[in-house]
């Protein structure tokens, strides 16, 4: 009983959470913390028995190789260009379906609906040899298309189904008013609806984006020649058959987590906010 | 003319569900029928009936990897849990520069799989890796360990980077349900004269139950079917230790081009997901009816 009182008074305490949440941040953060460090290293010090734990002169060396003599930027200028080009079709496919299903339903929308969500049930890994058989017919093995036709796939279905929800809370009472001031319904969907949502949007549009800057399998398995490749894949180039380039590797390990890192600090809020309002509530 | 809602809405959502088809029914279907088919980019083409899926279910490779990838999910998941269940009930009781203590706790979420399996690779590294330089310190380890050449030492490994990627998701998942919990039940606990541990067997653990089973089917799941980190860490060995379904199923395609089997493998792999997700969705629709 003694013990057990211990435990709560130590769990109880004010500081506690804080240094729990301390300790474990502190462990967690250590892999990326290690990586900026030895992104800060030569070549040589990245490669010390035993490790120096900071950079004895920190060098930006690392830096200006990945950038000026690298074929980096045009890695992530790839990455960036799937991620747009998907938000992009994704959006434009996806807000009329959603509309139409959530504004408009008919006979047999609720179906279509429900296959959007069991869809997204398929595991991307067990689709990568359809793709790949469909795409060695049509000859886009080795294309930038394959990659974003891909990519589609993966953030199409659940993209329709949070944009069906964010037109769901959007209320009828302004749609029709909208229609009684003379507004075709597809311009109700434009002027009214569409601002009205426009953080739904935005959500759906990042994590689109994140989703595709993150994805590596299939490109790795799509893409052949260097060209096309999305940093994910291109980080690759680093790893040679003798040696392993570590600190140009760890810059380019930092460039690929910018975009996801940015996300997390502005829009944690918001998904812990969405969640407890939405989906695991009960 | 004007057209009548119902139509309005079917013309508007048909685009999108095209795309649905195209995207997904199209490959699903082509998916089933090449498994059946002897596809193997040598022979002719040929209706082969279940000889792909025999001739796995007397594979080596395949119980081989079948356990590989049960260990390295319940690995990755048992891990996740855990940690994410201390870090979110600690995060939740944070008043002080909770919003930037919660970004951060995301960050590893932020880094791209394949990446975070090199920044691992780099960290267990036997000669200039921070672990074995930490453990070595601290006179824990004796000589330095190699997860390279080790093999169950790389299932550790990869066990631990993997869960490290997918602590934030769970973490966040567990502290919305926690938020979600009426605070009245905790005053009235305390007011019943409740201790801290009491509360938490009695009401933060049972009240959660549907987040926490939500973030740990999930995980599973997840682990289950990616393999970016193993990818880049370890590529499978050594010695095949940590080949997992994943990798089966990648060699099938990019390697022996043998695109039955490789049909085979995604529809049992696909199968055994299901069942994973249906027994949860099964356990949550109990739940939910029994009150």
């Amino acid at each position: 009983m003694k013990l057990r009182n211990l435990i709560v008074k130590v769990v109880d305490h004010r500081a506690t959470p804080y240094v729990v949440v301390g300790v474990i941040l502190f462990f967690m953060l250590i892999p990326i913390g290690w990586t900026l460090m030895t992104s800060l290293k030569t070549l040589k010090e990245a490669f010390l028995t035993p490790p120096t734990y900071f950079p004895k002169l920190p060098t930006f060396e690392a830096y200006e190789e990945v950038i000026f003599r690298s074929p980096v930027p045009r890695y992530i200028w790839n990455s960036i260009t799937y991620s747009l080009a998907t938000v992009l079709f994704i959006l434009t496919a996806g807000v009329f379906s959603a509309y139409g299903l959530s504004k408009y339903p008919y006979r047999g929308s609720n179906f279509i609906l429900v296959s959007f969500l069991v869809t997204r049930i398929l595991p991307p890994l067990s689709l990568l040899l359809p793709f790949y058989i469909i795409f060695r017919v049509l000859g886009l093995i080795d294309t930038k298309l394959s990659v974003i036709i891909f990519a589609i796939y993966l953030s199409y279905p659940l993209t329709v189904w949070i944009l069906k929800s964010f037109f769901d809370t959007f209320p009828n009472d302004l749609m029709d008013a909208g229609l009684i001031d003379g507004c075709s319904r597809i311009g109700v969907l434009f002027r009214i609806v569409l601002p009205g949502v426009a953080t739904g949007i935005a959500a759906v549009a990042i994590i689109a984006f994140l989703w595709t800057w993150q994805e590596f399998l299939s490109p790795y398995l799509f893409l052949n020649s260097d060209l096309n490749k999305p940093i994910t894949v291109g980080v690759y180039y680093f790893v040679g058959d003798e040696l392993t380039y570590w600190n140009t590797i760890s810059a380019a390990a930092i460039f690929a987590s910018i975009p996801g890192i940015i996300f997390f600090l502005i829009a944690q809020k918001y998904i812990v906010k969405g969640l407890t309002m939405g989906g695991v509530k009960g | 003319m004007r057209l009548s809602d119902t139509k309005f809405g079917f013309i508007l959502s048909m685009p999108g569900a095209a795309v649905l088809f195209l995207w997904i029914l199209v490959p699903f279907i082509l998916l089933v029928s090449t498994s059946f088919l002897r596809y193997d980019n040598i022979r002719p083409i040929l209706f082969y009936g279940l000889k792909n899926y025999k001739f796995l279910l007397h594979h080596r490779v395949f119980w081989l990897s079948f356990k590989n990838t049960i260990i390295f999910c319940v690995g990755v998941t048992s891990v996740t849990f855990v940690i994410s269940l201390i870090l979110a009930h600690s995060l939740s009781r944070i008043t002080r520069g909770s919003s930037l203590l919660r970004s951060l706790a995301m960050f590893p979420w932020a880094v791209p799989m394949v990446v975070s399996g090199f920044m691992w690779a780099q960290m267990f590294n036997p000669s200039f890796g921070v672990i074995n330089d930490f453990l070595l310190r601290l006179g824990i380890i004796q000589k330095p360990m190699d997860i390279y050449g080790n093999p169950d030492l790389a299932m550790l490994g990869v066990i631990i980077a993997d869960a490290w990627t997918r602590i934030p998701f769970m973490t966040i998942i567990i502290l919305a349900g926690l938020e979600s919990i009426d605070p009245t039940l905790y005053e009235a606990a305390r007011v019943d004269g409740a201790d801290t541990l009491q509360i938490f067997k009695h009401i933060s653990l049972p009240m959660n139950k549907k987040a926490m089973l939500t973030g740990i089917i999930i995980t599973t799941i997840f682990s289950f079917r990616t393999i970016d980190t193993i990818f880049s860490m370890t590529f499978g060995g050594p010695a095949k230790a940590t080949y997992t379904f994943g990798f089966y199923i990648l060699d099938y395609i990019y390697r022996y081009f043998n695109f039955g089997v490789a049909g085979a493998l995604s529809i049992i792999m696909l199968i055994m997901l299901l069942m994973i997700g249906s027994a949860f969705i099964i356990h949550v629709l109990r739940t939910e009816q029994g009150g």
